[in-house]
């Protein structure tokens, strides 16, 4: 059971099973109440209209345009809601539940939107592409916790090496931009550097819970800490007096031959920041190694049950530390997205637990780098959305809008009984003979 | 083994845990220092030397932030001036000041990892206590007596705090969600809904355009220790040393706190016996968030005085690391406080004569939890002789495994 | 091919847990290695499959002296071993928990080149008529099964000495006659087989050789063919053992539990208890007989308030338990000596003083208003550690430094300290010495005789026959059977505990 692990491993005995049994009620009943709740607000906003366009070939030029009433988007969400509760309510726990999530999700989210812009039409290509484009980090941070977790090591410290990443990348980029004028080397040197600090804290970060046994969340908790504090005291120090030091030259977008030009899907998935494409090929090279590779056999042994592979010969003290290297170096890119590729320069505290976002996807994903990334596009599209809606002035607090993605990682670690299991040794120390 | 040497033993790894944690932090301070690192080629020995003076003045800085001048006390005493005494006292008060917020806090995280709960959260459980008491001063505002404020504004604090602290364990009881990653997200939403309630022109300050809100002082102020001008010494740091002898005496001589002792080591072995596991996680949950909901209440009704945003300021991190240097008893988590309270009042002290950043001292906090959590590190450092086995003491934060 | 251990010793913190031991076993012959638990088999093995590394001594294999630095160079040299825990990763599938280690790979990124594996592995189980499903998942798979991926996986690695510790612990006596086939046929083959266990008649049914050990050392060795249970069991703990400890009949009273058509399910929702009628009377005891996994665990959580129950009835002197919380069970009189009692007995952790009030703690005189006497509790605990004779430096040592056989003394001195109508004991003598197992049956006895009704589970027949007044034989989740204890034997508990029911005859 897992930092993260959010298995309910509270007790040995049977209580797991009655545990599953009525979560999987409760989920129905949700799910039910989230039809009714559909259906309220069909009653009330039937009639506002709903216009959503998308761009066919770029931005600016042909859109394809949607437009319906909120009412009808709403009837949409209460059918998907009814026909997922009945399921849940039929099958009990047996059904795989997150998989029909995203049928409930989907038509929700629209008529979500659709509510809220009231009447104001919103081009759905944008908060698409956004969605992915804010997924991105999350999503690596998220394969980076897959590596580590699969290995059997929790890894909490996703933020504070995202941290670290982001304040690296955007200094030596910066750096090396001031000295050379050279946009890509800048940004490639800033990205390795980024990766190798990070790839330094994954070793320190097994090193303290192999070595010297340290309680995983802990050793996690002390890198948090220390990246705030190092980050927060060196941007202070240095670089909020020398802003060049912290003016990295930013990424920008780059359309993929022939893919780009898919009308529709182009511009949402293929005329992107290069750190997205790096983030679709992480997804499928991942779910490739990890379970059809000699490696990833390996790798899985280690983190469910690291004394059969111990007895076997295969050295999992090793395979532990190379996974933790290999999660920070992931997460060192991730951290480097936000501040070379979203934000322009390195904020303090800029992560904003997204490193911990990532963990929840992980969860959510069901441990799976597939799973993980569809996971992390929902938080991205709650992320983009609730920016697109303080932009457009829709009336609620940007508080309160900026605290869902936080909100939706409780409702979504707490949501996560029975089924999905992580790997069963994570967090536990190893013994070899 | 004599019980000095005994206790010299059990201290000399958390001693040696900060001494080497400020080591660290000055090699940090010495690395960043370009200006004198920028002549090393030229005059190299100036360059160091003058690099590691900084340090000096920025630890220097740092004690005498915390600690003042004993001579200009000593001589304030003698002349018996209120002012210049208070003048003189007011850096010893100011670290107790500081001290006060972090024994809730250290205790709210102790409570939780002795029931081998990781209480991540304490910040948020802080700020929306403070919230809290805030909220219940405003209202209640020349509707009632002040003493009745004083007390239901506590209350408030401790209750919006234990609330907080419920969620993640009820979530963690019923659903198995981590608490860790609750905590930190309930943080986060915690801090947001302070800055969303500090919008309404009922909380905020009259005319300020930054999320802070009224000063609460003429409203409610918890009575001072030491009536001199300047000094804001209150009696929420007698409730803090009150609430670690009641922390004490909850986990070591009740029923419910061998309950949670016992699920922190083994929640099997606990279930059972009989105990509820879940039971457990929840009361030692709410309990920790009561705990720095307090901590938080006091501060805004008495030392601090008005609720903003960087309120906890990173108490909450800084908990974690005093709970652990503490070995999770209540007692050490006093002396740890003020400890952390010197270093607090100090780097702020650091922070304006020297320029050192006062979030030096996340990154020292850092260590400290490191070497405290790997005694093996200090004890390769300083080539101390390991304990014998049986005298390693247990503690379920590093033994108890995450669930 | 031959192996030869000459001298091997190692010692522990505390434990010179092999002492110059040598054995020797000859190519295609089955050795057998007799011992109690702690006598040293499970370090000798680990030695030989090098998990760990000897303080001293030698490893030949055919007259070559080898060294063991890790287990791949004891795989490399022809030694497999079947460990007493599977060390099967339960979510994997039969190829890839047996390919672990030795896989194969296709060039692209070291893709695991399965369909080699899956063809090996189904070639090997057809040579040596191991059946099994190449694709099913390891925690589908019966334990009898998942010996079989065991047995596999040596051979995948071309194993020419095959060690198998305690390999029928979890067996049924049938599935065990089946592995004694399988062992005859490998040694035919050629494969040196090292056997090891405690249990006499196994030694006896398919060693070519034994060897007994004592205490880290080689205590004697003995030819199948001319010994007897008697002489091995003397020379396994050194001095002459009553098989059978002393006890007078039983004196039945009332029925204290009545359990009736009682379904629990398991961790995994599965059925587990099918259907249970059970009752156990003061002043006897009752056994529940049968091999591990069969629904005994659950049928005791059950009694105990544990784990829910699906449907029936549990009555404990007279009362209704079904919905009850283990603390109420507790407070009926019930004493409960856990099957894990590492992990759901005692709390490492904590002072042999505080385990010795953990279920009690909330009574008096340990507590008033939830507030501790301590002074009580402290002088109950070091009554309690003189009552039992709890071997400990002081009440405040932590249970966790104590040796397995005390710890089980902490746990029985606490379910005992209070008196009981119904004493739960899940395997109480599991992983303990002779004595301890000795002292355990006493004082089962006592509490039996001073009028308590007492249901134990246990797995190992000569347990069994020695304390059962009423053996009731548990098979896939029902009670298949119940003999009165001086009816039962090997051999009908044997056939019963493999799942043949004598059908409603001997039920009661």
């Amino acid at each position: 059971m897992t930092a993260t692990a959010a298995t309910a491993q509270i007790s040995g005995g049977g209580l797991a099973a009655r545990r599953a049994l009525r979560a999987a009620r409760v989920r129905g009943v949700a799910f039910a109440m989230l039809g009714l709740l559909a259906i309220y607000f069909a009653s009330a906003n039937f009639d506002v209209p709903a216009k959503f366009s998308l761009w066919i070939h770029e931005q600016g030029g042909d859109s394809a345009v949607l437009e319906t009433k909120v009412g009808l988007l709403w009837i949409v969400a209460a059918i998907a809601s009814a026909v997922v509760a009945g399921l849940q309510l039929l099958r009990g726990a047996g059904l795989r539940w997150r998989r029909w999530l995203l049928v409930l999700i989907a038509p929700w989210i629209v008529a979500l939107l659709a509510d809220l812009l009231a009447g104001k039409p919103a081009i759905l290509t944008n908060v698409l592409a956004g969605s992915f484009e804010q997924a991105t980090p999350i999503a690596m941070a998220a394969m980076a916790g897959i590596l580590s977790e699969r290995s059997g090591m929790f890894n909490i410290a996703l933020e504070g090496k995202m941290l670290i990443g982001a304040f690296t990348a955007s200094m030596t980029s910066s750096l090396v931009y001031i000295a050379t004028g050279n946009v890509l080397l800048a940004t490639l040197v800033g990205i390795a550097a980024a990766m190798a600090a990070t790839g330094l804290t994954g070793l320190l970060l097994a090193w303290l819970g192999i070595r010297h046994k340290m309680n995983q969340i802990i050793a996690g908790t002390v890198i948090n800490i220390g990246a705030v504090g190092i980050t927060n005291f060196i941007f202070l120090r240095l670089l909020q007096h020398n802003t060049q030091y912290n003016a990295p030259p930013s990424v920008q977008p780059f359309k993929l031959p022939f893919l780009s030009d898919l009308p529709v899907l182009g511009p949402i998935l293929f005329s992107a920041k290069p750190y997205v494409y790096v983030g679709y090929i992480m997804v499928i090279v991942l779910t490739y190694m990890i379970y059809r590779t000699r490696w990833g056999l390996r790798l899985r042994a280690s983190g469910e049950k690291p004394a059969a592979a111990g007895t076997v010969g295969i050295n999992v003290i090793a395979i532990r530390y190379r996974a933790l290297i290999l999660a920070g170096l992931i997460s060192g890119l991730a951290g480097s997205y936000l501040s070379l590729a979203a934000g322009g320069s390195f904020q303090m505290e800029m992560t904003a637990g997204k490193g911990f976002i990532g963990l929840a996807a992980m969860i959510f994903g069901g441990w799976h780098p597939v799973g993980a990334f569809f996971a992390s596009l929902v938080f991205g599209f709650a992320d983009t959305t609730q920016s697109l809606l303080s932009i457009l002035g829709v009336g609620v607090a940007p508080q309160l809008l900026a605290s869902v993605p936080y909100v939706v990682t409780i409702v979504v670690v707490a949501g996560v009984v029975g089924r999905v299991r992580g790997p069963a040794s994570a967090g536990l120390p190893y013994e070899q003979g | 083994m004599s019980r000095v040497t005994s206790l010299f033993r059990r201290a000399a790894i958390p001693v040696l845990s900060v001494v080497t944690g400020l080591l660290f932090g000055g090699i940090v301070i010495v690395l960043t220092d370009f200006d004198h690192l920028s002549q090393i080629g030229t005059d190299p020995v100036g360059a160091i030397g003058g690099a590691i003076g900084g340090v000096v003045d920025a630890y220097g800085a740092m004690l005498s932030g915390a600690f003042g001048d004993p001579t200009r006390i000593l001589t304030a005493l003698q002349t018996g001036d209120g002012a210049d005494i208070a003048k003189a006292i007011r850096p010893i008060t100011e670290t107790l000041v500081a001290a006060m917020p972090l024994i809730f806090a250290g205790l709210a995280v102790a409570i939780s990892f002795r029931a081998g709960m990781f209480n991540i959260g304490a910040d948020g459980q802080l700020l929306l206590g403070a919230l809290g008491a805030t909220i219940t001063a405003i209202v209640l505002a020349d509707k009632v007596p002040a003493p009745v404020i004083l007390v239901a504004s506590i209350g408030a604090a401790t209750v919006v705090g234990g609330a907080w602290g419920f969620l993640p364990g009820f979530l963690k009881a019923r659903t198995g969600a981590h608490e860790v990653i609750t905590t930190i997200m309930l943080t986060y939403v915690a801090k947001l809904l302070v800055f969303f309630a500090l919008r309404s022109p009922y909380l905020r300050a009259a005319g300020s355009t930054s999320p802070i809100s009224k000063d609460l002082t003429p409203i409610v102020d918890v009575p001072n220790i030491i009536n001199l001008p300047g000094l804001r010494l209150d009696y929420g740091f007698v409730v803090a040393l009150l609430m670690a002898v009641a922390v004490s005496w909850l986990l070591f001589k009740t029923t419910k706190g061998f309950e949670l002792r016992a699920a922190g080591f083994s929640l099997s072995a606990a279930r059972y016996a009989g105990m509820s596991a879940g039971g457990s996680m929840i009361v030692a949950m709410t309990l920790s968030g009561a705990l720095a909901g307090m901590g938080g209440g006091l501060m805004v009704i008495g030392t601090v005085g008005q609720l903003s945003l960087d309120l906890s300021n990173g108490i909450g991190f800084n908990a974690i690391a005093l709970a652990l240097l503490a070995g999770l008893r209540p007692s050490g988590v006093v002396l740890a406080a003020l400890l952390f309270g010197a270093l607090t009042q100090g780097g702020k002290l650091m922070g304006v004569e020297s320029g050192i950043p006062f979030d030096l001292l996340f990154f020292i906090m850092a260590l400290v939890i490191m070497f405290v959590a790997a005694p093996g590190l200090i004890r390769g450092m300083w080539r101390i002789k390991s304990k014998p086995a049986a005298e390693i003491e247990a503690t379920p934060a590093s033994k108890a495994t995450p669930a | 091919m031959r192996l030869e251990l000459r001298d091997i010793t190692k010692q522990f913190p505390g434990v010179l847990a092999n002492d110059r031991i040598s054995i020797s076993a000859d190519r295609g012959k089955v050795l057998g290695m007799l011992g109690e638990n702690g006598a040293g088999k499970t370090t000798l093995m680990n030695i030989l499959s090098g998990l760990y590394k000897p303080d001293s001594g030698q490893i030949f294999i055919d007259g070559e002296e080898r060294t063991f630095d890790d287990p791949v160079a004891a795989i490399r040299a022809g030694v497999g071993m079947v460990h007493q825990h599977f060390m099967l990763v339960p979510v994997f599938d039969v190829v890839e928990a047996v390919a672990l280690g030795a896989e194969t790979v296709t060039g692209f990124l070291g893709t695991f080149d399965r369909a080699a594996a899956r063809k090996r592995i189904v070639e090997l189980s057809e040579q040596y008529k191991l059946e099994v499903d190449p694709d099913a998942k390891i925690e589908n798979l019966p334990v009898g099964v998942r010996q079989r991926v065991e047995i596999l996986k040596a051979l995948y690695r071309h194993s020419d000495i095959l060690v198998l510790d305690e390999p029928s612990a979890v067996l049924t006596p049938y599935e065990t006659e089946e592995l004694f086939a399988i062992i005859r046929s490998l040694a035919a083959g050629g494969t040196t087989v090292i056997f090891i266990t405690h249990k006499l008649n196994e030694v006896l049914e398919v060693a070519d050789d034994i060897v007994v050990l004592r205490r880290g050392r080689v205590a004697g060795t003995a030819d199948p063919k001319s010994a007897t249970r008697q002489q091995l069991a003397n020379l396994m703990v050194g001095r002459d053992v009553e098989l059978i400890v002393p006890k007078g009949p039983a004196k039945p009273g009332d029925v204290v539990l009545h359990v009736e058509n009682l379904q629990v399910r398991d961790d995994r929702l599965e059925m587990a208890v099918k259907g249970v009628d059970l009752e156990v009377r003061a002043g006897e005891i009752v056994v529940i007989a049968g091999v591990q996994g069969n629904g005994q665990t659950e049928l005791v959580e059950a009694i105990t308030g544990l784990r829910p129950i699906d449907s029936g009835q549990i009555t404990i002197g007279g009362h209704h338990t079904e919905k009850s919380s283990p603390r109420h069970v507790s407070d009926l009189g019930v004493a409960h000596i856990p099957e894990d009692r590492g992990r759901d007995g005692l709390i490492d952790y904590m002072t042999v003083a505080e385990n010795y009030i953990l279920d009690s703690y909330h009574k008096a005189p340990y507590s008033r208003n939830g507030i501790f006497d301590l002074k009580a509790v402290r002088e109950r605990a070091a009554q309690g550690v003189k009552d039992f004779d709890i071997r400990t430096p002081s009440i405040d040592t932590y249970a966790g430094s104590l040796s397995g056989g005390n710890q089980q003394k902490v746990v029985v001195a606490r379910e005992f300290s209070v008196p009981v109508q119904l004493v739960l004991a899940a395997q109480p003598t599991r992983g303990l010495d002779v004595g301890s197992i000795e002292y355990i049956h006493r004082r089962l006895i006592e509490q039996r005789d001073g009028g308590a009704a007492i249901l134990l589970v246990s797995t190992e027949l000569d347990e069994v026959l020695a304390v059962g007044d009423r053996i009731a034989v548990m098979f896939d989740g029902k009670i298949v059977g119940i003999l009165a204890g001086e009816d039962a034997t090997y051999e009908n508990l044997g056939l019963l505990m493999g799942g043949a029911s004598f059908g409603g005859g001997l039920a009661a």
